[in-house]
């Protein structure tokens, strides 16, 4: 009986259901712009504080992938499940695929926080209201705790003396940093982004990078695309390579980036250090 | 809300009739005006007094009405002594208005293709002439062709103000028609569907010249 | 200087006329504004039959004359037994016709927003209806601003085209005072200032707008 603690504990781990821990499932997702198919078949699963990181060659699906996941963009094939709540699609009793209801769809968005690359603030409001609008007027939470709730994410991301200024007033890293305090105020499980760097001047990716590093470390589930490779290798606990849209290979960074299993990833790699350094 | 074959069949040659006025008169206007608005684009465009007064011009034009154009031109001018026919009249008062918009459309197709095309052009080394002919030019066609099939579409409904001075045109036609018959409806059937079919085949024409012009590039 | 007497004695009532003219088009521009965002609305979020009979609607209303319209529905509401009188007749024939124009205006503001502007709004988990208000109608109605002034300076010249049908406003009452003086040249002239006057007015704040417009983002 050398394990009984071990066991005990096991034990512990085992009552928490398997669903919640993992945060994200995509299965079986496929989608075709006419002719073209964007992704094949491809199916996810990131469990709750992970943090994924997609690379891959242009056009290879993985903004696609992140855009299926909260709907913004259709796919003819898969379900895709946000803390064990299905987005978008569901299976009823006969195991066909049923659209939700616009209503449900929208509720599940807000679970969702995404991070898009042109940043997306709205122009004619504040910074400010900016991050209230979506919790006052779809949560419902009184504006004065909004307020606050938003202030403090702006103090977390570095901006609180912006609070008043208009999206067009500020650098593009700003904007960023005001773009992730927007979808955090909503409360997400998970954060999704979306090349959020690739807009932006050398000089101000830094910033962003920095408060997506904190995200992470308070262990906020995340999957981000990015061309930036060492920010993957630092903030990545998995990298999934897509290529043609599938998931050509996946695993721990220091593996995938230095010793990859495909030749596919490899000569992506390749092609990535003759111009940079990782 | 009659349905009268007969009194159609009388009516539709008299409409066809008002409407070969219109045609006219819009044809006309539109060639007239693709050359005079150019004269005014460029006048604007140049320095000096001359670039002031086309501006005015242009003010002027856009302005007013081109109904107090219209009596101005017809009433006005037979009392100082210039009468014109009421063809005529019509005839300039749409090209002095016309003239005053296509200038504009001239101007904004003109700004609109980028100075960088005429650096990089001449970065290229070309030579002017060229630059204008084989870059400049033909990006500026393609951008006015909208707001020029627009204009003409324009021309085509105004020239039924022209009845406002006693030129049978179809407007001035079914007018007639109406006041001397009780066929209200009928006549206004047919003076709709032969705009429609006129301000269609304008617009159409529009669109493959857009198509063509497309492929040529 | 004294050929423009019959101006000088009869500015007053070119003015009372202006009145009208003013009022007229400002009763239109209401109806006009509101039928424009519905109209658009529809095309953008409606049903396959909302969607066509919009359409359907666009292609008859901008191919056919105002002056035809107006013409007729003078001569066809009394027959349909509604009696209403002429102002708000002509006011409208006046709002469905710009009415037509606004949607398009509305429309080409809405579609003109970056998508991602709509993709935000989605993430954040609004409805339809909270984003339309919230997001989209503001920044879509500041840059239709322009353009919308601009249809209002094209309106007040078409209430010129009432007095075609007999109503009185601006147009008419200077064909009456030329009727008594047989001096068109002058008081026409005196009109078309008077219409110069409120259009170009208009037409600055136009301008003004888009500087705005185009400056803030």
């Amino acid at each position: 009986m050398e394990n009984t603690l071990s066991d005990a504990s096991s034990a512990a781990i085992d009552i928490v259901p398997a669903q919640q821990r993992v945060m994200l499932e995509m299965s079986g997702v496929s989608k075709r712009f006419g002719a073209l198919e964007v992704l094949r078949d491809v199916s996810l699963s990131v469990q709750t504080g992970e943090v994924v990181v997609v690379i891959g060659p242009s056009g290879s699906g993985k903004t696609t992938l992140l855009r299926c996941i909260n709907l913004l963009e259709d796919y003819e094939r898969g379900i895709v499940s946000v803390d064990g709540e299905p987005v978008g699609y569901r299976l009823d009793a006969r195991n066909q695929r049923v659209r939700l209801a616009e209503r449900d769809i929208a509720a599940a968005r807000e679970k969702i926080g995404i991070v898009f690359q042109s940043f997306n603030l709205f122009p004619h409001m504040t910074v400010l209201q900016n991050i209230v609008a979506a919790p006052v007027r779809v949560r419902g939470i009184p504006r004065a705790r909004a307020e606050a709730r938003a202030r403090e994410l702006l103090a977390m991301v570095g901006l609180s003396d912006k609070v008043a200024e208009h999206p067009v007033r500020l650098s593009g890293g700003q904007q960023q940093r005001v773009a992730i305090a927007r979808a955090l105020a909503m409360d997400p499980k998970i954060m999704l982004f979306d090349e959020v760097t690739s807009a932006l001047d050398p000089e101000l990716v830094g910033e962003v990078l920095a408060a997506m590093q904190q995200l992470a470390r308070d262990g906020m589930t995340m999957v981000v695309v990015t061309h930036e490779m060492s920010f993957a290798r630092d903030i990545a606990d998995r990298i999934v390579f897509m290529d043609d849209g599938v998931i050509v290979e996946q695993g721990k960074p220091d593996q995938l980036l230095f010793s990859p299993r495909t030749e596919r990833v490899r000569a992506f790699l390749r092609r990535y250090n003759d111009r940079y350094r990782i | 809300m009659l349905f009268d074959p007969h009194f159609i069949a009388r009516l539709i040659p008299a409409l066809l009739q008002g409407a070969e006025v219109t045609v006219e008169l819009a044809i006309l206007t539109f060639a007239i005006c693709l050359i005079w608005g150019l004269i005014v684009a460029l006048a604007n465009s140049s320095r000096g007094p001359l670039s002031w007064i086309a501006g005015a011009y242009i003010q002027i034009v856009r302005n007013t009405p081109l109904l107090i154009q219209l009596y101005i031109v017809y009433f006005g001018l037979s009392m100082i002594g210039f009468g014109l026919s009421g063809f005529a009249s019509g005839l300039l008062a749409l090209c002095i208005q016309n003239g005053g918009y296509m200038a504009e459309i001239y101007r904004g197709g003109l700004q609109a293709v980028s100075l960088r095309q005429y650096e990089a052009g001449r970065a290229l080394g070309m030579r002017r002439w060229t630059l204008y002919r084989t870059v400049i030019i033909p990006q500026v066609v393609a951008r006015i062709i909208p707001p020029m099939t627009n204009q003409t579409i324009s021309i085509i409904k105004d020239t039924s103000q022209v009845a406002a001075i006693a030129v049978m045109e179809m407007m001035k036609v079914a007018q007639v028609w109406v006041e001397s018959s009780a066929n209200t409806y009928d006549v206004f059937l047919g003076v709709a569907i032969i705009y429609l079919v006129l301000t269609s085949v304008a617009s159409l024409g529009g669109k493959l010249f857009e198509r063509r012009l497309a492929f040529a590039q | 200087m004294k050929e423009f007497a019959p101006l000088l004695h009869g500015y007053w009532y070119l003015f009372r006329g202006a009145g009208m003219t003013l009022l007229m088009a400002a009763t239109a521009v209401v109806p006009a504004t509101l039928g424009g965002v519905l109209l658009a609305l529809l095309q953008m979020f409606g049903n396959r039959f909302a969607r066509s009979a919009v359409v359907a609607y666009l292609f008859v209303i901008r191919g056919i004359p105002l002056l035809v319209l107006l013409t007729f529905t003078y001569y066809l509401l009394p027959l349909t037994g509604i009696d209403l009188p002429p102002f708000w007749g002509v006011v409208v024939v006046l709002a469905c016709y710009y009415a037509a124009f606004m949607s398009e205006v509305f429309r080409a503001g809405m579609l003109s927003l970056p998508r991602a502007q709509w993709d935000a709004a989605r993430s954040l988990g609004m409805t339809r209806r909270l984003m339309l208000q919230i997001v989209i109608f503001p920044q879509a109605l500041r840059l239709a601003s322009p353009p919308f002034v601009s249809l209002c300076v094209s309106l007040v010249k078409a209430t010129s085209l009432v007095s075609i049908v007999g109503l009185w406003e601006l147009t008419m009452a200077s064909r009456e005072i030329v009727e008594r003086t047989l001096a068109p040249f002058q008081i026409f002239l005196g009109a078309a200032a008077i219409y110069f006057c409120i259009c170009y007015t208009l037409a600055l704040y136009g301008k003004h707008l888009e500087r705005r417009v185009l400056g803030g983002h």
